[in-house]
């Protein structure tokens, strides 16, 4: 009898102990927000470009992790959706955009035809164009994520978005672009 | 346990993983002396060759000489380039680089003149000057690793930490490659002396000559000249190591001249080691001493295909077409591929209108025969013997598999970054795997998924600055706002509203009048004429507020505005005058349409106080108002009487000067119009009161206080006359006059 009433008195204190740490622990240790959406976030572009339909990759990140989609990302590409695939433990989905808005591109503003009318600036979601009223205005490229934002607010159509030349030090690596690779025994010379 | 440096002396060798032991083929062109090549007709230098952000200093057209600096930069990793040979900058514009992609990139293109004219050489002593500037002269000559990988010399010759051992590379491992040793053949001396200007800078405690055991002739060289040297005895050694590649490599030879590991990521800097080419301690022998910029260097062409295999001094920019020119191609360019570097770690070119760089130490043309097919690649064995070959110690089956099924973060943690790419693995391969292009694919791939990320991160960041930015923006906007309505708040309760109140004052007392008056007048028409005192009551009030504005705004501003409405309200005030003049004198009985004048009067003077202060009429285009005069005024039968009105409109609208918007233009046209109906309908009415009515008026222009007394004593003989509805109307007009001369007065006692 006294073996079942220690028992029943042990748990008992057990319980609350764990009760009381396990609350502690979720007090001190709360985790603000879904972590997921960081996650989810840092594999996202950045462009804040909206063609998910979301204003800005923070908000996509926070449908996705509320289980939104994850074939909305065109300028993060196919790359991106199957990260976003194994991120989220779905099945990867063919991204609903074409080919061709896979390719970089940026901004570039043709200058002499630019009025100055400051739209594409406030267009910007990076604050990569340069100009003032009444002044030709920049793309700074080395900023601009290609987003495409700038170019429906033009009234001049001045904006082109153009495909990132590559350079040496972003060319890609050819197979066999050394054939050399098995050299014949010495011969006399 | 003897120290590091004991066994450096003792010429202790340690072993180093892996390497092969590739066909040599280096007799083919070390036999002769190296040679130098007619000057070409036209050099391309790249800008910059090495090192970032450099201004040219040339404009197309200008002719340069030899030895002179093409860019300028103040960036501390800025790197000059210089003219080989004396001639025009033709042109400035993106030609094929020499680099495996053929890629343009922006280059100085010099056309020879053939004389090769120098700029002067600045020679001098190294015991004359500070080590300061020595690096500046290294880094003015232009000077890079001449090794292959061309980084500067100047930055490496600045170590944030101490050096203890400075080990000069004369290794030279690739297969056919022989400039360095030719040049430590021919020109030991000079190296010694730049290995003397190195000892300076650095003050290592030992230097270390290291030269594979296949080229005794540049060891026996080396060894006597660094006996002729000033070098202090056993402070420098020649080491000969055995023949094994890639021991040139320089993470390679550290580990076979000391047994110590640059750890990954680190650079032999940090173990106080430094690591430099014969062929760049010669540079800067050149430059220190002769003052000569790093324009020409070894290289060696090569290779069975080429006609005349040796080594040559090339200028820097040196087509290669020319070099194929000058010294014999036998191959077919289409078919038969030019290699730049040797042929284990080089690059074929895409194009043969590329220049030699600074870091070109071989041109190698291959024949048939002695390159592999391409499209033998076969399936992996997992025989292991890549790991064998491996010096970096690294998994390249591992990597092999990562990088082919692109799981690139995987080859990245199995260390891809610290492969070589010394193409020992690819060598030993029995399935003819090229490895190295795959490692080479996923370095690039992985660098631009680093880079993707930083830009990520980077635009992030913007967007984020953005939002803040336009959040404080919004924040700053709207605190404006309610500042600026406070302070409207303020001014309200003090001037405006006061201004208000004393005008509806005024106007009630003078409601309370004119009722009194009234009440004489026939009690039937006593509701319409309340009415018409609320309209003139409302249009005071109006006129009150309207000049109040100005008033709580003050100063000097206000005057001409308020000189203005005490105009306008003199013409209004005259108007309504001649109107009751008008009625009063013509006796004839017609109530209704008088009444239709009375209110048009009215309308009149609202519309007129709105044009005042719409704005400032410039001067009323006359010939425009006639058309209107002319329609309404059908039955006018004196003309002379209208055409004395028409002056003092226009004399109003004069006065009232000041800009001219359309609007307010097109009103005062309207205006006046109306005003000169007005009087020549009068005049109409009263045949024989004829002149005195437009005289006063334009008395009355002049005074207001006369128009007042004028309006109060028409208006007194206007109550005297029996028509009821007439002398309602007129009175009404008669009050609003009083009313607006009243203002006119106050304005003109006020800004007098």
């Amino acid at each position: 009898m006294s073996a079942i009433v220690i028992a029943v008195v042990v748990l008992t204190v057990l319980a609350l102990v764990f009760g009381i740490l396990l609350g502690f622990a979720a007090e001190k240790f709360k985790v603000e927000g879904n972590p997921l959406t960081d996650q989810v976030e840092a594999l996202l572009p950045q462009t804040q470009c909206g063609q998910c339909g979301y204003p800005g990759c923070r908000p996509y990140a926070e449908a996705i992790a509320g289980g939104d989609k994850i074939n909305k990302c065109p300028p993060g590409g196919t790359a991106t959706m199957e990260k976003l695939a194994d991120l989220m433990g779905v099945d990867p989905e063919p991204l609903n955009a074409t080919e061709e808005v896979q390719v970089k591109k940026v901004a570039y503003i043709r200058e002499d035809e630019c009025i100055g009318c400051t739209k594409c600036i406030q267009a910007c979601p990076v604050d990569a164009i340069l100009g003032s009223g009444k002044l030709m205005h920049t793309v700074i490229t080395d900023y601009c994520t290609g987003c495409d934002l700038c170019v429906a607010p033009c009234p001049v159509d001045c904006i082109d978005m153009l495909p990132v030349e590559q350079t040496t030090k972003t060319w890609d690596w050819q197979l066999n672009a050394i054939p050399v690779k098995q050299l014949q025994e010495d011969k006399p010379c | 346990m003897l120290t590091l440096l004991e066994q450096i002396d003792k010429g202790t060798l340690w072993r180093s993983h892996g390497g092969v032991h590739p066909p040599e083929l280096k007799n083919l062109s070390n036999q002769t002396k190296i040679g130098q090549l007619p000057l070409a007709n036209q050099y391309i230098l790249p800008l910059p060759q090495v090192g970032d952000s450099a201004l040219l200093a040339v404009k197309t057209g200008e002719r340069v000489l030899k030895g002179q600096t093409l860019t300028s930069g103040t960036s501390f990793a800025y790197s000059p380039v210089h003219a080989p040979t004396s001639g025009v900058v033709t042109a400035i514009k993106p030609m094929p680089s020499n680099h495996a992609s053929g890629i343009h990139i922006l280059s100085c293109i010099i056309d020879a003149d053939g004389l090769d004219e120098a700029v002067v050489f600045e020679t001098a002593k190294v015991g004359a000057l500070s080590n300061e500037e020595i690096l500046t002269k290294i880094q003015h000559a232009g000077i890079a690793g001449l090794g292959g990988a061309a980084f500067p010399t100047h930055i490496k010759l600045r170590p944030a930490s101490d050096i203890e051992l400075v080990i000069i590379n004369g290794i030279e491992c690739e297969p056919y490659i022989t400039s360095d040793d030719r040049l430590m053949r021919e020109h030991s001396d000079e190296i010694l002396a730049g290995i003397e200007i190195i000892q300076r800078l650095l003050s290592p405690k030992r230097i270390i000559i290291a030269i594979e055991d296949n080229k005794p002739e540049a060891i026996e060289a080396m060894q006597h000249a660094l006996n002729r040297s000033h070098l202090a005895t056993g402070s420098t050694r020649i080491t000969a190591v055995p023949t094994k590649y890639p021991s040139g490599g320089e993470k390679q030879l550290i580990q076979i001249l000391t047994g110590q590991e640059v750890p990954s990521g680190a650079i032999p800097a940090q173990l106080g080691m430094l690591v430099q080419n014969v062929g760049t301690a010669y540079a800067i022998n050149d430059a220190v001493v002769n003052g000569r910029a790093l324009t020409h260097r070894v290289v060696t062409v090569t290779g069975l295909n080429s006609q005349t295999p040796g080594n040559y001094w090339m200028p820097i920019g040196t087509p290669i077409q020319h070099i194929l020119d000058a010294l014999g191609f036998a191959g077919n360019l289409s078919s038969d591929k030019i290699i730049i570097g040797g042929p284990m770690m080089g690059h074929s070119l895409p194009n043969t209108q590329a220049p030699v760089l600074k870091g070109t130490n071989c041109i190698l043309l291959p024949s048939q025969q002695e390159i592999a097919d391409d499209d033998a690649e076969k399936p992996c064995i997992r025989c292991g013997e890549c790991a064998v070959a491996c010096p970096a110690l690294l998994l390249p089956q591992q990597l092999f598999w990562h990088s082919k099924a692109e799981e690139y973060d995987k080859a990245a943690s199995f260390n891809l970054h610290d492969c070589i790419e010394c193409g020992c693995c690819s060598f030993v391969c029995p399935s003819d795997i090229p490895l190295v292009e795959y490692y080479r694919i996923a370095k690039s791939a992985i660098r631009t998924q680093n880079e993707e990320k930083k830009q990520a991160d980077f635009a992030k960041q913007r967007f984020e600055a953005r939002l803040q930015r336009l959040e404080e923006e919004k924040l700053a906007r709207e605190a404006k706002a309610k500042e600026a309505a406070e302070r409207r708040k303020g001014t309200m309760s003090g001037g405006d509203r006061d201004a208000v109140a004393e005008a509806m004052a005024r106007i009630k007392a003078k409601k309370a009048a004119e009722q009194q008056n009234s009440a004489a007048d026939t009690a039937t028409a006593a509701p319409e004429l309340d009415k018409k005192a609320q309209i003139a009551a409302a249009i005071a009030r109006a006129k009150a507020k309207k000049e109040g504005a100005p008033t709580d705004d003050s100063s000097a501003t206000a005057v001409p505005a308020d000189d203005k409405k005490a105009q306008v309200a003199a013409a209004i005030a005259r108007a309504k005058a001649k109107k009751a003049g008008a009625n009063t004198a013509a006796e004839t009985p017609e109530p209704q349409a008088t009444d239709k004048k009375a209110q048009i009067a009215a309308a009149v003077a609202r519309a007129k106080a709105k044009k005042a202060s719409a704005k400032h009429t410039g001067t009323v285009d006359i010939d425009s108002t006639v058309p209107s005069t002319d329609k309404q005024n059908e039955v006018a039968a004196i003309d002379d009487i209208a055409n004395d009105a028409i002056p003092s409109d226009i004399v109003t609208a004069n006065t009232a000067n000041t800009a001219n918007t359309e609007i307010s233009d097109k009103q005062a046209k309207i205006a006046a119009a109306i005003a000169r109906a007005k009087a020549k309908k009068a005049a109409a009415k009263s045949a024989t009161i004829d002149n005195q009515q437009p005289s006063m008026a334009s008395d009355e222009t002049l005074n207001p206080v006369d128009t007042n007394l004028n309006a109060k004593s028409l208006s007194d003989s206007a109550q005297e006359s029996q028509q009821d509805t007439v002398q309602k109307k007129a009175r009404i007009a008669a009050t609003i006059a009083k009313a607006k001369a009243k203002k006119a007065q106050a304005k003109l006692q006020e800004k007098e």
